[in-house]
């Protein structure tokens, strides 16, 4: 039963909202992804450690983890505490963001063969022009 | 028991019948407890009626119901203290009211009015139901005595009724039943007490074979550590199913429109309504995310939704 001291309190439930318990947990997941207070890797308290810190049921627990992890926002470590994911990690947001430009990419890439410009060299501006952005 | 069981409910949304186990016993995956069209009726009244509704191994039920809703009516159906009326109770798959020694062993039960002996001290009524179960887990016991400051030495005739409880409590779990009954068990102890009780209720039901069912009427405390709800009203299940999807399906809503509402509004599954002129408040079950926006553009309202806790939820149910 000795499990070392307990996890800090990260998340505030409240069972008696009319939100769910386990909807509270992924927004506040959510939140603190979204502010940099949990970055990718850091650990997330287990199912049975953040039930039995709140005293709630570990289902609704489980629940939101589950979900949180189709979203690509957490992973499932064999063996070892669920971490937030890399950022890259989130597949599906990627691919939606990388659709949004896909028409100016196929003109450029249509301006880059007129002027016999090998991928690599056209690869080699755009991250030297991303980079004087940031 | 006063109430007679003719008001309607909201249906109750009962969870679905898994098939039988491979290996034929209860603990993988078939129900618990299996109640199907169980009615009551006790000298012309009718106490329950219309109650099918299963218990899936792992969860911590909480019955939930006012006074002389018929709780512990239900509870005496489904351990098989009486026979229903009509219909059928199953426990681990065996009718309830003939359930084999075997079946029995497999429950314990903290009755509202507990059944411990006066005279003897807690010690000695320990002892008592240990040398009762060969299977009887000391080092369990040992550990509850000091965590929740059980009194042993005294008479238990003077003992208070939170000592008492905790007691009874105890007695029911040194044989590590796999299904756990508690008729009001919270109702006398201090919040301490009741919040170590709850741990102790989700430590029980960690495995995934091992079921709880309480009734309350405290609702903070179901709203912790119960999966599943069933709100029993007037012998009836208002609701059967998991706390989360309850709290997801009844919403108040409040819709502002441009001119008055009319009588009737043709809308699934209002519980109640309130009207103040331009604005009326409805509180709706089977609600979705959707019917915002569906509601918003049929009535060109405008329309806010708020979610509702169990208190809220059970007192709307019972407007």
């Amino acid at each position: 039963m000795d499990r070392g001291p307990p996890p800090p309190r990260i998340f505030i439930l409240e069972p008696a909202s009319g939100v769910p318990i386990y909807r509270q947990l992924m927004d506040q997941v959510r939140r603190l992804v979204a502010s940099g207070h949990l970055a990718p890797g850091a650990e997330l308290p287990s199912v049975r450690e953040v039930a039995s810190e709140y005293t709630v049921n570990p289902t609704t627990i489980s629940k939101a983890y589950g979900l949180l992890e189709l979203e690509g926002l957490v992973q499932r470590n064999r063996g070892k505490p669920m971490t937030i994911a890399p950022l890259r990690r989130n597949q599906q947001a990627l691919a939606q963001r990388l659709r949004q430009v896909e028409a100016q990419v196929d003109s450029l890439v249509l301006a880059a063969r007129q002027l016999d410009l090998e991928a690599a060299e056209l690869i080699a501006l755009i991250e030297q022009k991303m980079q004087e952005e940031t | 028991m006063m109430d007679s069981g003719n008001a309607g409910g909201a249906p109750a949304n009962n969870p679905s019948v898994k098939g039988p186990s491979v290996d034929g016993s209860a603990a993988n995956g078939s129900p618990v407890i299996s109640l199907r069209d169980v009615g009551k009726v006790i000298g012309g009244k009718t106490i329950l009626s219309d109650i099918s509704v299963d218990i899936e191994p792992g969860s911590i039920v909480g019955l939930l119901g006012k006074n002389g809703a018929g709780k512990t009516s239900l509870i005496d159906v489904m351990l098989g203290f009486s026979p229903p009326s009509s219909g059928s109770s199953r426990v681990f798959g065996e009718n309830s009211f003939e359930l084999p020694a075997a079946a029995k062993r497999r429950i314990g039960f903290v009755p509202q009015q507990d059944e411990l002996l006066d005279s003897l001290t807690g010690a000695q009524q320990l002892a008592l139901n240990a040398a009762l179960h060969p299977a009887w887990d000391q080092a369990l016991i040992a550990r509850l005595i000091g965590e929740w400051e059980v009194p042993l030495d005294r008479r238990i005739q003077v003992l208070s009724g939170g000592e008492r409880q905790k007691l009874a409590t105890l007695l029911a779990l040194g044989h590590e039943p796999d299904l756990l009954v508690l008729d009001e068990p919270a109702s006398s102890l201090d919040p301490v007490a009741r919040r170590q009780f709850l741990r102790e209720l989700l430590d029980i039901a960690e495995s995934p074979t091992r079921t709880v069912l309480f009734s309350t009427h405290i609702v903070s405390d179901l709203e912790r550590v119960a999966s599943k709800v069933w709100i029993i009203r007037d012998g009836r299940l208002a609701w059967a199913g998991d706390l989360d999807t309850l709290k997801e399906s009844v919403v108040r809503v409040t819709l502002l429109a441009r001119d008055a509402w009319p009588s009737q509004l043709d809308i699934d599954g209002v519980i109640s309504r309130r009207d103040e002129g331009r604005r009326v408040q409805l509180v709706l079950t089977g609600w979705r995310e959707e019917r915002q926006r569906e509601m918003a553009e049929r009535w060109g309202a405008e329309v806010s939704v708020e979610r509702l806790g169990l208190e809220e939820i059970f007192l709307e149910l019972h407007s």
